[in-house]
């Protein structure tokens, strides 16, 4: 071999074959230094320790299934193959499948990426928008047929079912999924009639959450002028998205229903506002009522009463004094009455006749004096005792 | 079109229906104002009723047309 003279290139294609040929699958692990996604799609990054350092390789399409976004300073493990690449005459990985080292890892990026988010403002409580109360219109960012959407649904016909749900469906799991859901975010922002949006996701696993705790989605919510309430995973979950948007419901469900007002409750809401302006305005009405008798009774009012009443009072006794006097009157004539007839009653005729005086009475008229007095005709004495009729001419009778 | 005229009435017949009630309740009105008031009231509040017991869940699902994020990574 030593007395064999290689040109650069010959020397290289050996290299490769025996570079290529032993390490075509390896697995190392390592800290992420010169991290580059390339414009085209492709992942640039070396890999580290205190000692060495190698230059990787991710091609896009191989890097969709990586579900985080390396950074800088990230212990991971990678599978790959070694390749040359003659003209530089380098080796380097080029990695397959890309895994945090650790679970610690992830959380660490998770701390990192929230302790620079939380510096840039991005969870300030201030700028946190206010959430609708009866959102007519909710944008849904989810994963379209996803267990999640359909419960989201239901709560919404059964609770709210006035409100109109706009779906912008995205991934929420991959490599892309970031990407995705911020890509959704911005579509419903530039719709003017969506009132809230909310960003969802089923229960999972910490690495099928971790699309939102990418920088991308954080900001895509940040940036939404249209408020955003986050309800991911279950209750325990607690993602970047849910410190960066306006309200942080505990899941899918939850997040729904904090938006819809219950149908039911609505309804009693309603009714209650009909009895409250029925009791008002009929309070109203009696309040105007007692108003009207107050002034009815007032004594200004009352007075032309009360002279009435004290006049026709007066009228009485006025009458009562006058059918006195009227009786007294009448008395008083009656007994005048009296005492005249009893008078008269001594001049009476049949005392005068009883001393021997004669009446005597002609064509039933008393005859007074002489000169009336008609001889020729018929004349009736009357005495005490009795009558005597004398009768003079027959003729004169017939 | 005309559902979206429809929904958005419901919340301002709502916001109006609370007014009203807020006006009553201050007294400072005259009796033919508060019956005014009260028909109105009661129209709004039927109407509210009736649209919400009526309503129909809407679903739209909405096309993707930005493919603008995904140039950065492709």
């Amino acid at each position: 071999m030593s007395e064999t003279t290689l040109t650069v290139s010959e020397i290289t294609r050996l290299i490769k074959q025996e570079l290529e040929g032993n390490f075509s699958a390896v697995s190392v692990v390592g800290e992420i230094s010169n991290f580059k996604a390339h414009s085209s799609g492709h992942w640039y990054f070396t890999l580290k320790d205190s000692d060495a350092q190698i230059s990787c390789t991710m091609w896009r399409g191989v890097n969709n299934y990586v579900f985080f976004s390396p950074q800088d300073g990230m212990k991971v493990t990678i599978i790959g193959r070694i390749t040359v690449y003659p003209p530089r005459g380098n080796y380097q990985i080029e990695v397959r499948a890309m895994q945090p080292a650790g679970v610690g890892e992830l959380q660490l990026a998770f701390e990192k990426l929230k302790e620079k988010l939380q510096r840039e403002g991005l969870f300030d409580q201030e700028r946190k928008k206010e959430i609708p109360e009866f959102p007519m219109k909710i944008g849904i960012v989810t994963s379209i047929g996803a267990a999640a959407l359909k419960d989201m649904i239901s709560v919404a016909t059964r609770r709210f079912p006035l409100t109109e749900l706009l779906i912008a469906p995205c991934t929420v799991q991959g490599s892309n999924a970031a990407e995705s859901i911020a890509a959704a975010i911005k579509l419903l922002n530039y719709r003017n009639d969506v009132e809230v949006i909310i960003v969802a996701r089923g229960g999972g696993s910490l690495e099928d959450l971790w699309a939102f705790n990418e920088e991308v989605v954080a900001y895509a919510i940040y940036k939404s002028k249209i408020p955003v309430v986050t309800g991911i995973g279950h209750e325990i979950d607690f993602t970047i998205a849910d410190f960066v948007a306006d309200y942080r419901a505990a899941t899918p469900t939850a997040a729904m229903e904090i938006l819809t007002p219950e149908k039911q409750e609505l309804e009693n809401l309603i009714r209650n506002y009909d009895d409250e302006i029925t009791e008002k305005v009929f309070e109203k009405i009696d309040g105007l009522k007692e108003q009207v008798a107050s002034i009815v009774n007032s004594y200004g009012f009352r007075s032309p009463i009360d002279m009435l009443k004290l006049y026709s009072q007066q009228v009485d006794t006025g009458l009562y004094k006058l059918n006195q006097s009227v009786e007294k009157y009448l008395n008083y004539q009656k007994n005048r009455t009296a005492l005249v007839t009893s008078k008269l009653s001594s001049h009476d005729v049949q005392k005068t006749l009883s001393k021997g005086f004669v009446l005597v009475k002609q064509e039933d008229k008393f005859v007074t004096r002489a000169k009336k007095f008609q001889t020729a005709k018929s004349h009736t004495l009357i005495f005490y005792d009795d009558k005597i009729h004398i009768n003079k001419n027959y003729e004169e009778k017939n | 079109m005309k559902k979206k005229t429809n929904q958005s009435s419901f919340k301002t017949d709502l916001q109006r229906l609370e007014e009203i009630s807020i006006i009553l309740d201050s007294g400072e009105i005259d009796l033919e104002d508060a019956i005014a008031l009260y028909e109105e009231g009661m129209l709004l509040s039927k109407k509210c009723l009736t649209t919400l017991s009526e309503a129909e869940l809407k679903v739209t699902e909405l096309k993707s047309k930005i493919d603008v994020t995904d140039d950065n990574n492709f």
